[in-house]
């Protein structure tokens, strides 16, 4: 099979990051122990990619074709040498988006990151006051990434707040527009949890009503009226609540590739978690551009080929892709099958029980687990 | 956004954030911007080239100039292509 070329990196540099937020994507009990160690590296010994390895990386994904790149994690400020990062993505053209909780930002850093030639940056928030966001972080951080705003934009830095949305904050999307209004952002993504990694383990603490789903959708479908022209507003929907599934990366290794902290490379920073039997390649044994091209793990869900019925003779098949392959897997227990959100997939009513559950007047769970970091195989340092 | 909006007076320049890019794998010109990517047709290029602080008028000038082209008629594409990068957030007017 011809490869298409990839448009966009995610580098995931580091998994640790000083909030617990119970939707993480990570996976869940990530552990760094297995990686391969390299002693003789100066500044990282608990596994992740060193600061070479990245430029490596970087360089190869430039000739691969990758014209973005997003530097994300956990918490990419956590590697001391982002800014570093970020120079070497520009000097291979790359546009650098900087994906962040702004813990660890104060003016001199923003300043750095600025002057390195980062384009963009995207600052999560996890609603728009200070005690239901900071006991959603699992830390004391809203106040903080207020000031970290304001430090963004007068370095005259683009920028976008993402709100991930779920049941607990859902209802107070008005205010999430109004703070970025406040804040002078360009844009705003008001994404409902999609359930992969601490999220999928938290779903039932975390998967919104339905309505509160569509009371949502109405409040972000006027207020992108009201803004067009001034703010870009993306709302994702919870994908259980629709029919048809999501086309999920564009289609699998067509558009997208993430590097993880210890180099796995991955069609999407879910797939090594929510599909255990793929065996994934790592940056420090093969170029980037074999794995792209060759791996068996970029190529198995690679076009329409692999699709099993409805999928294969549906019309849609180039237009969705048959949806989410970890969605897939992680609820039904094989990826090669169709995304259970379907309405025409066999599997439709696990969905259907899970909102089932959900919209009942029955309790339902209201705890959810705090994403805790990995383990490094030693302290960090 | 009706054309008549853009005045001749008005100056163009890329919206913040927006990066004029050759893309080395295809030879063409792409518009990068957080999140996004868009290809750029060789109109719309040989337009955003000249988005230096030049006016509408001047660029129209230019174009018809270097292409030895009916003016009348490049201010027509001009204006198009203006109107839809301006309405994708992608230009500013000033």
């Amino acid at each position: 099979m011809i490869a298409p070329r990839p448009y966009a990196l995610l580098a995931e540099i580091s998994y640790r990051c000083p909030l617990h937020c119970p939707y993480c994507s990570n996976p869940v009990g990530a552990s760094l122990r297995e990686a391969p160690r390299h002693p003789q590296v100066v500044g990282y010994s608990n596994g992740e990619l060193t600061n070479d390895e990245w430029r490596r990386v970087i360089r190869e994904a430039a000739a691969l074709g990758v014209l973005q790149i997003g530097f994300s994690g956990g918490e990419p400020l956590v590697r001391p040498d982002l800014a570093e990062l970020i120079g070497a993505a520009r000097g291979a053209n790359l546009y650098t988006n900087l994906i962040t909780s702004g813990i660890g930002l104060d003016d001199e850093r923003v300043h750095l990151l600025r002057d390195a030639g980062l384009d963009s940056v995207q600052l999560s928030f996890q609603s728009d006051e200070s005690s239901l966001s900071d006991e959603i972080a699992g830390a004391r951080a809203h106040q903080h990434k207020l000031d970290v705003a304001e430090k963004i934009r007068s370095a005259g830095i683009p920028l976008s707040l993402n709100f991930v949305i779920h049941r607990h904050n859902i209802d107070r999307l008005p205010q999430m527009i109004e703070l970025t209004e406040t804040l002078g952002a360009e844009r705003v993504e008001l994404a409902n949890a999609q359930f992969y990694g601490w999220a999928f383990l938290n779903r039932a603490a975390l998967l919104p009503t339905r309505e509160q789903v569509t009371r949502a959708r109405e409040i972000a479908t006027a207020a992108k009226a009201r803004l067009a022209g001034r703010i870009d507003i993306f709302y994702v929907l919870p994908d259980y609540y629709e029919t048809r599934p999501k086309p999920c990366l564009n289609g699998w290794g067509q558009r997208y590739l993430t590097v993880n902290p210890m180099g796995d490379v991955l069609p999407c920073p879910t797939a090594s978690s929510a599909i255990p039997d793929l065996r994934f390649e790592n940056v420090r044994a093969r170029a980037l551009d074999w794995i792209w091209r060759e791996s068996e793990s970029f190529n198995r869900f690679r076009g329409t080929e692999w699709m099993p019925e409805p999928c294969r003779s549906c019309p849609q098949r180039e237009i969705d892709f048959g949806g989410c392959r970890c969605q897939a897997a992680l609820l039904t227990g094989n990826a090669a099958t169709t995304d259970p959100v379907c309405e025409f997939s066999p599997d439709r009513a696990i969905v259907d029980a899970v909102l089932r559950d959900i919209n009942s007047s029955s309790g339902h769970a209201r705890e959810w687990t705090y994403r805790v970091n990995p383990r490094a195989a030693e302290p960090f340092g | 956004m009706p054309m008549s909006e853009i005045a001749d007076a008005a100056q163009p320049r890329l919206a913040k954030g927006v990066r004029l890019h050759s893309d080395s794998a295809t030879g063409k010109s792409v518009l990068l911007f957080p999140e996004g990517i868009v290809e750029l047709n060789e109109t719309a290029h040989e337009i955003l080239v000249r988005c230096d602080g030049r006016t509408v008028t001047e660029i129209v000038q230019a174009l018809a100039d270097d292409y030895d082209a009916d003016q009348a008629a490049i201010a027509i594409d001009v204006r198009e292509t203006l109107a839809g990068l301006e309405q994708r957030k992608l230009i500013e007017l000033t």
